[in-house]
């Protein structure tokens, strides 16, 4: 006999004695005349959460005691004022030590649909649930026959109740969709390890009928697992011990109900106007406590400006006249000969002309927007990291426009490989501090930003130069850089007539450039989207900024976000490598991460020699001399126009976002391409200028 | 076959309700009118040898619990003197397995192991593993400089199933709403920063921590330790007059450096050093009140 044989017959058996006080028609009188039931699906589904069942459980035939319980009521009220959407009360009395009195008392005690957990075989008990004023009972696959499990299906909804059909196989799914089950529990426990058996869920819960709920019901215990389910689509959770044996029950359901929350909010379409803090599993808040009070007024400060059309009007007047924006869409039809002479693609393609903006690169339109944050929060001094030193420059730009004090924290070998940038960050009035920790790149450039901003936080607002960062960060930077995007869909159409591309490029180090030139285009599906890492010295060198490729980043937390990260087998930041100091990161924006995820992004990487090439490709066929962050972008359309030819696409339209220009990478280039004298390298050498040494 | 998170019987762990360890240690030193000294040391600094050595002498001279450090390549709430001992640790073969080590010297030496971390080391060690290999050392509660409540779902669900203490940070411009959501979710104490800033010495302490620790217990703690700043005894009973404990870092860790700041000092010298420092720090903090 199987443990749910024993049962069965134990609550049959249990079912007869009582039968024998009250008769089955006196229980069919009584359940009819019970107040009528809640509509119980209303509250087991919906688009902002993950409804909790709170179970009021004592004991388990595997687990043994669990928790006295003396109230349950009590137990109950803690579970709703937690936020749970459902309360199961197990009723049985043998093995799981519960009874209809436990049941009569929650129900006497909450306002939210009770649930009868029990093993149901017969009208009796069915009856037995509605009199007693439950609104779901729960009906187990393996303990009937499909008969049987049709007909107790049939007389529950008759009685105006939800069956919670527990199945345990996809033939037990099978079998409860037949008969006529609208909601679903799936118990898909791995009882090897702790974690629920999310591939064991997805395969059983996948492609059920749309109407069906599903409930997730076994291995449930804390946040964990209710973010593992709701991201493999599970509608609703089911959790007993995880709450019933907590110190503090209200607390360990409000817990499991945010983490739901959470879920569904970090999973927000349409793409291009999702929020934060959340991008899939990616993004948050790893920040230390003493910054959540700036970050929290800047997103309020943040919020409010967004609603503001002053805002707006002043923003767009500044990008026009001191900007110099719109920057053109240039058609590159030289460039674009080279392309279908190496891939075959007849492509046409547009430059989107970042490099135009006034300071050189993309970078101002994040620095503008978020200086005059700086102006309506009151602050008064601007802190900013940098890399290739266009963010510092953008950054010391608009400060001297707007009269703020401004310190730029710049890694000594990024500030030798880019030395003409850090004497225009003096020329414009802004301290430059050469950060001689860690790396001596741009990511202790930010860990020394981020002590600045924890020390001097009410005064200073750190200008953060990407979308990566803790929230709001990498949605208010998309939200200033996609510009880009918009531009170029709208110059497209009006000067080439053109409706839409087939592909955009863009190089990715954090990711500023790309989201912004792509973000127009995220819920457009006929255009191919692609992202250009860092690729140094290729993936199998060890010495490169790729984070995406097999075998590179891995999930962690650094400088205050979720995301892919390079890091050592023990958690630490590895080393990047990068010709190019703007894309010479560990780690990369969170929207970037869940893009990636969910396949919406095609990422891969250009090396530092055909980055190079691409500069020279670019300058020679049209004129235009990329920064080598952009230039990786340029050599990556010719992969792109590759993949592009593989999915079938004869001709296409590329849009190629220059996000800067390239004459402060001369010194790196000349050196790379020998168009200078042995002399002139040895000037350079002494400066440092190249970047490959650190005096 | 069972493994960390299941009982024998294949069954997942429940919620432990192993009573806190530090609020055991906080009991016991109220009931005397006394604060708690507890001192910071990274481990595996200047080596992992010398740094177990170096954990048991702050014990043995008058430290009632450890914050061992775990060091990490990007500690962006630490001043110079960690960042310089982190950095020493990391070159000289520190690995998060072998802490393991360190927390149970410290409790084999009679004091109360606390680890402190950046959260993405014990991520990626694994947090369900971490905790219980943590739990099984000996273990009391971790301080986790870099994750705020909200963010710590898989941790606290971690710490419930092994009885482990969640020490969250508040500083003095944390809003009582933030000060409360701490206070709810921590458990053991709460490690209140005495000013705004990174780690490190400092020559003065002003009053902004006592108002502080007073507006977080009002929003519900009952463990307030206050730390970061705290380097003499002078110090440390001020802060010992009104905090539940004292929390002292850089001013141990400076014990173990050379005058340079960047290089390892004599190992007999230091150690030395680090117990006569650890001596004057438990006089001037437990005698904070009397």
């Amino acid at each position: 006999m199987s443990v749910l044989d024993e049962l069965v017959a134990g609550a049959l058996e249990d079912q007869r004695t009582r039968e024998r006080t009250v008769s089955l028609e006196d229980v069919r009188k009584a359940a009819l005349a019970a107040p009528a039931p809640i509509d119980a699906k209303r509250w087991l589904k919906r688009a902002d959460g993950i409804p909790v069942i709170a179970e009021i459980k004592r004991a388990s035939p595997s687990k043994g005691h669990l928790s006295d319980i003396p109230d349950p009521a009590a137990l109950a009220r803690e579970y709703e004022r937690g936020g749970a959407s459902a309360i199961s009360v197990l009723t049985e009395g043998r093995r799981f030590l519960g009874s209809l009195d436990d049941l009569d008392k929650v129900r006497a005690a909450v306002h939210i649909p009770v649930l009868r957990k029990d093993f149901i075989v017969t009208d009796y008990q069915i009856f037995e649930a509605r009199a007693h004023g439950a609104d779901l009972v729960l009906l187990i696959v393996a303990a009937l026959d499909d008969a049987k499990l049709r007909h107790l299906l049939g007389l529950a909804h008759e009685l105006g109740m939800t069956v919670l059909v527990e199945t345990h196989t996809r033939e037990e799914i099978e079998r409860a969709i037949a008969a006529g089950a609208k909601v679903i529990g799936i118990n898909a426990r791995n009882l090897k390890n702790l974690r629920v058996d999310v591939n064991k869920y997805a395969e059983l819960a996948d492609d059920l009928p749309h109407d069906v709920i599903r409930v997730a019901e076994s291995g449930v215990f804390g946040a964990v697992e209710v973010e593992d389910y709701g991201r493999a689509g599970a509608d609703a959770v089911l959790v007993g011990e995880g709450v019933a044996t907590a110190d503090d029950h209200e607390l360990a359901v409000e817990r499991l109900v945010k983490a739901g929350a959470r879920v569904k909010a970090s999973e927000t379409t349409p793409l291009s106007e999702h929020h934060g803090p959340y991008w899939g599993q990616f993004g948050g808040r790893y920040v230390p406590e003493a910054l959540i009070t700036a970050l929290d007024e800047l997103e309020r400060v943040y919020d409010e400006a967004k609603k503001d059309p002053e805002f707006h009007k002043e923003f767009m007047t500044l990008q026009q006249r001191y900007v110099g924006r719109p920057s053109p869409l240039t058609e590159a039809p030289r460039f674009a000969k080279l392309i279908r002479e190496k891939t075959g693609l007849d492509a046409r393609v547009f430059l989107k002309r970042e490099d135009l903006n006034h300071t050189g690169a993309h970078k101002i339109n994040n620095a503008l927007g978020q200086a005059l944050l700086v102006k309506r929060m009151g602050k008064t001094r601007v802190i900013a990291e940098t890399g290739a030193g266009q963010h510092g420059v953008a950054t010391a730009t608009v400060c001297a426009m707007l009269g703020l004090k401004c310190r730029i924290y710049m890694g000594q070998i990024d500030a030798r490989r880019q030395a003409l940038n850090v004497a225009r960050m003096r020329m414009l009035g802004a301290e430059v501090v050469e950060v001689t920790l860690g790396d001596k790149i741009l990511k202790d450039a930010i860990n020394e930003a981020l002590r600045d901003w924890v020390t001097n936080v009410k005064d200073t607002h750190y200008l953060l130069g990407t979308v990566a960062g803790p929230h709001p960060f990498p949605e208010m930077v998309r939200d200033f850089q996609k510009i880009i995007g918009e531009e170029a869909k709208q110059q497209l159409k009006d000067w080439y007539g053109i409706d839409h591309p087939d592909a955009v490029c863009a190089c990715v180090g954090g990711g500023s450039n790309a989201i912004g030139v792509m973000n127009a285009f995220l819920d457009d599906e006929r255009v191919n989207l692609y992202g250009y890492e860092a690729g140094g010295n290729g993936p199998e060198s060890g010495r490169h900024a790729i984070r995406f490729a097999p075998g590179t980043g891995q999930l962690g937390m650094f400088q205050g976000a979720k995301s892919y990260l390079l890091e050592t087998d023990e958690g630490q930041t590895l080393d990047t490598y990068s010709i190019s100091a703007g894309l010479d990161y560990a780690s990369v924006g969170p929207e970037h991460a869940w893009l990636k995820d969910i396949g919406r992004v095609n990422y891969s990487w250009a090396t530092d020699e055909e980055a190079m090439n691409a500069f020279r490709d670019l300058s020679q066929t049209e004129g235009i001399i990329p920064a080598i962050e952009s230039s990786h972008a340029v050599a990556g359309s010719f992969k792109a126009a590759a993949d592009l030819k593989a999915k079938g696409y004869d001709k296409a339209v590329m849009i190629i976002n220059i996000s800067g220009r390239g004459d402060k990478d001369m010194a790196t280039a000349g050196k790379w391409f020998g168009y200078l004298t042995d002399d002139q390298t040895a000037a350079l050498e002494v400066t440092g200028a190249h970047g490959n040494t650190v005096a | 076959m069972t493994n960390a998170a299941t009982t024998p019987s294949g069954q997942p762990l429940g919620i432990s309700h192993r009573p806190s360890p530090t609020e055991a240690m906080f009991a016991k030193f109220k009931a005397e009118d006394k604060p708690a000294f507890i001192g910071y040391l990274p481990y595996g600094f200047p080596d992992p040898e010398v740094s177990l050595d170096a954990f048991r002498t702050m014990v043995e001279h008058g430290v009632d619990a450890v914050e061992i450090g775990l060091p990490y390549s990007d500690p962006v709430m630490d001043g110079p003197v960690i960042q310089a001992a982190s950095s020493i640790a990391l070159n000289n073969g520190e690995t998060i397995r072998r802490v393991f080590e360190a927390v149970e010297t410290v409790a084999n030496a009679g004091g109360v192991p606390l680890i402190m971390s950046y959260w993405n080391l014990i991520y990626h060690y694994g947090v369900e593993k971490f905790a219980r290999d943590f739990e099984n050392a000996g273990g009391a509660g971790l301080i986790t400089p870099d994750l705020i409540p909200d963010e710590a779902g898989e941790w606290i669900e971690a710490s419930d199933r092994h009885g482990l203490d969640r020490i969250f940070l508040v500083s003095p411009d944390s809003a009582d709403e933030r000060l409360e959501v701490v206070a709810r979710n921590a458990r053991g104490f709460v490690y209140a920063a005495a000013r705004m800033g990174v780690t490190g010495e400092r020559a003065s302490i002003d009053a902004s921590p006592e108002t502080l620790v007073a507006r977080t217990r009002k929003a519900g703690a009952k463990n307030v330790c206050v730390g970061i700043g705290v380097s003499t005894a002078e110090q440390g009973a001020k802060v010992g007059s009104y905090a539940d404990g004292v929390i002292v870092g850089s001013a141990l860790v400076h014990t173990l450096l050379a005058d340079d700041n960047r290089s390892p000092r004599d190992t007999a010298e230091g150690l030395k050093l680090l117990a006569a420092k650890s001596e004057e720090l438990a006089a001037g903090i437990h005698g904070a009140r009397a």
